[in-house]
């Protein structure tokens, strides 16, 4: 017997015989709280509001624009903010290359010592301030990890209320390699409890908000 | 499996309460864990319900272990990661070996994982020849200093700043500038990062293994799972089989109690579902993912009494709040987990005839219960150990005689108010004034604290008297 | 309550009152009869078994449930002045008995009418205490298994706050365990003294006359502590408070 085969029928001789498939599928789906007693409320009536509070509490930056136009000007007061230089790495996405960056020079790839990097979140949780991020073609993983600096772009449009409804976009399309959620800066308190950021991943995340779900910025 | 020491438990614990640096370290990280922990339930009102639902999801999936793991192991094929099974710990490691091997690899990056302590991982790696770097902060302080975890969640709790400072002074190249935690984080940052970019292999726990997905689940707060996984050419996965989840959601509605159990934050700053090797196309990302499940005495749990504690989500509060390993830390355990959860889990894998001592030291307050997000009953469980050692003659003659004694006494009334009758009079003759402060067979109590001098006439026989005075 | 017929209870004293604090004892049966209710405490009462229960030793803790749920059964309600002997009755019989088909309805009619005294006269009873002074300041500890098996809190503080004169102080880690554990304490003495250390030290802190609680147990193993520190406060169960006998000699002050 192989230890596959040792284990399953472990599981069987203690559980006894099972229930069919569907019947499992609907009580794990009851499970999921649909009135949503179980989870913590939002924090401001609108999500970005409410994702805006939630991400700045942890230590993320947020600077709210109005339209994607904007962000060259925004990457630059942040770039100018924390004298960084005006060389960053850039997500190899179409709608970041098409924009004018005037004066700065994004760059494709992340060195292991890049201090900026600028990259596209999918979409923003408003419970938990959160960005998500997927792998694909167009977004390196590292790109979110290597730099000191993190700025991310998020449109007010992508956000969502909770956890679980991420977890519904999620599987509503093709599982990707990676499905990474950010909620705020590197930390650790792994020497006496004493809160440090920037452990190994960036110690700075800075979020560049884009009104285009029709709110207003500010 | 990383026994820190062959001694006894309680010379263990003997050393550990002699050990003032120790107790300083242990109380700045729980006091501020259990501080942190009551602010984020108290922050969050639907606690109870959340509770409720976490212990209901992880019940679920336990009722239905067989048809999960299948599930799992399906959806992760189909996204092109290899699962592998073991039954113990030596085939895990045997496996995890084996792939490090057939690939040639050198240097192998950890992400922190208990399972990894578990299974005996970082010795086995050793015995390989593979050269093991542990980019967990915590875990690359007690690399460096050759010693196990003595927490969970925070395992190098036992290190006061001072001793980091030490270790880093000797361990890093350049050493670190200065001695507070900031500059040696930033020390340690740049000592692994090209660690992490020259790896061959990176080996990461699991918090969550999503089953309707086939993605495994990291959670981090310093971002070193993803830069353990993601440069090197191999993504190695160890985890138990309890880590299931049905879904993605379900992995949320149990993480919102992880997180506020364990750090008292409401959100760890890298939640990361990773599911198969790269892509064609793909910018970055292993170019193999091979999955571990462990079993490992799960299978036996589940099969007995212990079934309950295959909800456990590994969270650490129970330690946190236990006056015992508070006392006492970590180490002094023995096992790779510590604290009430350990208690209840090394005799499970190291047997009980070696780690008896750990459900009897316990005072059966039940705060760990009290604050365990899954509801998991320890105090009842530790009872079942001890239950179990008495049945199987593991426990000490002295202690069975004694309780054999007390019994036999207790089981004859009126036998028992004669000696009683005889026995408080004795007594109080080692008294004075109303205290005791030295009596034979009872050092246990007098060594420490001074004993109430007993009654000259037991409450029964007075009421008896004052009963026959007004009739 | 006028009218009605007074409820019976079976006082159980618990081996440690017995042997160590019978005033305790007295204390209860006082208050119980101040609240209305007929107190009768059978003589078949040893020990609860909860040295036998937290050991492992089943069959000997089995056989002490028995003989105990015979002597205890017939009773209104069953009471008794410590928090862990209550809850040994209320959970632990039920549990230890529970594949026994004659005792194992047994000892579930019994645990669903035992009580720990101060939840008992505050919850069924709505008994206050009336008259009683005591001029001093104290602190209470809670003790685990009341607290924790049983919800008792608010029930002990609200009868205190009944007593004139005395002044309640709050303890830090009031709901932390004293290290006492019962056998705990002697077969791993050098953790419970660690334990118990700086529990004593808490309670000096709060500069209280005195310290409450409600299990002699737990109260043996802080004022033998407090006593070895040299410190000067004196222990005492709620119950001698409330029923207005903690005018003499506290735990451990020397007693007739
Ligand atoms: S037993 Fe409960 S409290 Fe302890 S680690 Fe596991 S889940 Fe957390």
């Amino acid at each position: 017997m192989t230890a596959r085969d040792r284990i399953l029928s472990a599981i069987r001789t203690a559980l006894g015989p099972g229930k069919p498939p569907a019947q499992i599928a609907a009580e794990a789906a009851a499970l999921l709280d649909p009135a949503g007693i179980a989870r913590p409320h939002l924090v401001a009536p609108v999500l970005p509001d409410a994702f805006a509070l939630k991400a700045t509490a942890l230590g993320t930056t947020i600077d709210r624009v109005a339209s994607m136009a904007d962000l060259p000007q925004a990457m630059a007061r942040y770039l100018d903010a924390h004298g960084l230089p005006p060389r960053f790495a850039m997500q190899p996405a179409p709608e970041l290359a098409a924009l004018d960056w005037q004066g700065l020079a994004p760059h494709q790839g992340t060195a292991p010592d890049e201090p900026t990097a600028l990259g596209l979140a999918l979409c923003g949780i408003a419970e938990s301030g959160s960005l998500v991020i997927h792998s694909g073609p167009d977004n390196p993983i590292l790109m979110s990890f290597l730099p000191l600096h993190h700025v991310a772009v998020l449109r007010e449009s992508t956000l969502l209320p909770y956890l679980e409804d991420y977890a519904a976009r999620l599987s509503a399309q093709a599982v990707p390699r990676n499905a990474i959620l950010i909620t705020g800066p590197s930390g650790t308190t792994d020497i006496e409890g004493s809160y440090v950021r920037g452990a190994h991943g960036p110690g700075f995340l800075h979020v560049i908000l884009i009104a285009d779900a029709g709110t207003e910025p500010g | 499996m990383n026994a820190p020491s062959k001694a006894p438990f309680k010379a263990r614990a003997k050393a550990a309460l002699a050990d003032p640096v120790l107790k300083t370290a242990i109380d700045r990280t729980t006091g501020n864990a259990e501080r942190k922990r009551a602010a984020a339930v108290a922050a969050f009102p639907e606690f109870e319900a959340a509770r409720a639902r976490g212990k209901a999801i992880k019940d679920h999936v336990v009722a239905h272990l067989d048809h999960y793991l299948e599930m799992f192991e399906r959806n992760a094929a189909a996204r092109g990661a290899q699962v592998h099974w073991a039954a113990d710990d030596a085939e895990a490691r045997a496996i995890v070996t084996r792939i490090c091997l057939a690939a040639d690899a050198r240097l192998v990056t950890r992400a922190k994982s208990m399972l990894g302590e578990e299974i005996g991982l970082p010795h086995a790696l050793a015995d390989a020849g593979i050269e093991r770097v542990e980019t967990d902060l915590a875990e690359h302080i007690i690399q460096l200093a050759g010693e196990a975890p003595s927490h969970i969640i925070w395992p190098a709790m036992h290190r006061t700043r001072e001793q980091v400072a030490e270790l880093f002074k000797t361990g890093h190249h350049p050493p670190p500038a200065a001695e507070d935690p900031a500059t040696m984080v930033q020390s340690a940052r740049t000592q692994l990062r090209t660690k992490f970019l020259s790896a061959d292999i990176g080996i990461s726990g699991a918090n969550f293994l999503v089953a309707d997905t086939g993605a495994t689940c990291t959670v981090t707060n310093e971002g070193n799972a993803e830069l353990t996984t993601t440069p090197p050419r191999i993504h190695i996965v160890t985890a138990g089989i309890e880590k299931l989840v049905p879904s993605t959601a379900h992995a949320f509605a149990l993480l919102r109690l992880l997180v506020r159990s364990a750090t008292g934050g409401e959100m760890t700053q890298y939640t990361t579902f990773h599911a198969g090797p790269k892509r064609p196309g793909d910018a970055d990302g292993p170019e193999e993912m091979h999955i571990v499940l462990v079993d490992n005495g799960r299978t036996k749990m589940l099969a007995d009494e212990f079934r309950e504690m295959l909800r456990c989500i590994r969270c650490g509060a129970c330690m946190n709040h236990c006056v015992v390993y508070r006392q006492i830390g970590g180490h002094a355990y023995g096992g790779t987990y510590p604290g009430p959860m350990g208690s209840v889990l090394t005799p499970v894998l190291d047997g009980l005839a070696a780690s008896r001592d750990l459900p009897n030291a316990c005072t059966m307050n039940g705060r760990c219960a009290e604050v365990c997000p899954v509801g998991i009953p320890l105090p009842t469980l530790l009872r079942a150990w001890r239950r179990r050692s008495w049945r199987e003659g593991l426990e000490p003659g002295s202690i069975r005689t004694g309780i054999g004694l007390w019994a036999q006494l207790a089981r004859r009334p009126r036998l028992y108010r004669l000696a009683t009758r005889i026995g408080l009079p004795l007594l109080r003759l080692f008294g004075r004034g109303g205290w005791i402060s030295r009596l034979p067979l009872a050092g246990g109590w007098t060594d420490h604290r001074d004993l109430p001098r007993p009654a000259a006439q037991s409450f029964m026989d007075q009421y008896r008297a004052q009963q026959k005075g007004r009739k | 309550m006028p009218g009605e017929p007074k409820p019976t209870v079976g006082l159980f004293v618990t081996c440690l009152v017995d042997a160590i604090r019978p005033q305790i004892g007295f204390a209860a049966l006082q208050l119980l009869e101040e609240a209305g209710c007929t107190v009768e405490v059978p003589q078949a009462q040893t020990c609860c078994g909860q040295p036998a229960l937290n050991s492992g030793d089943d069959r000997d803790a089995a056989h002490l449930a028995r003989q105990t749920i015979a002597a205890f059964e017939g009773y209104d309600h069953v009471v008794l002045p410590s928090g862990s002997c209550a809850a040994t009755m209320v959970h632990g019989y039920p549990d230890l008995l529970a594949g026994d088909p004659e005792w194992a309805a047994r000892a579930r009619a019994m645990a669903a009418k035992t009580h720990e005294i101060t939840s008992f006269l505050a919850d069924v009873m709505g008994y206050a205490p009336s008259g009683r002074r005591c001029d001093a300041s104290a602190t209470y500890h809670d003790s685990c298994s009341g607290l924790r098996e049983l919800g008792i809190a608010d029930q002990p503080r609200a009868l205190l706050a009944h007593v004139e004169g005395l002044e309640m102080r709050g303890l830090p880690g009031n709901d932390a365990c004293c290290g006492f554990g019962g056998t705990f304490c002697v077969k791993y003495s050098d953790i419970s003294n660690a334990i118990v250390t700086e529990k004593a030290e808490a309670i000096e802190e709060t500069g209280a006359d005195i310290l409450l609680a409600g299990d002699l147990g737990c109260l043996m193993n802080m004022a033998g502590k407090l006593h070895r520190r040299g410190a000067k406060t004196r222990c005492f169960h709620t119950v001698e408070v409330l029923a207005g006998r903690a005018t003499g000699p506290a735990i451990g002050e020397d007693a007739p």
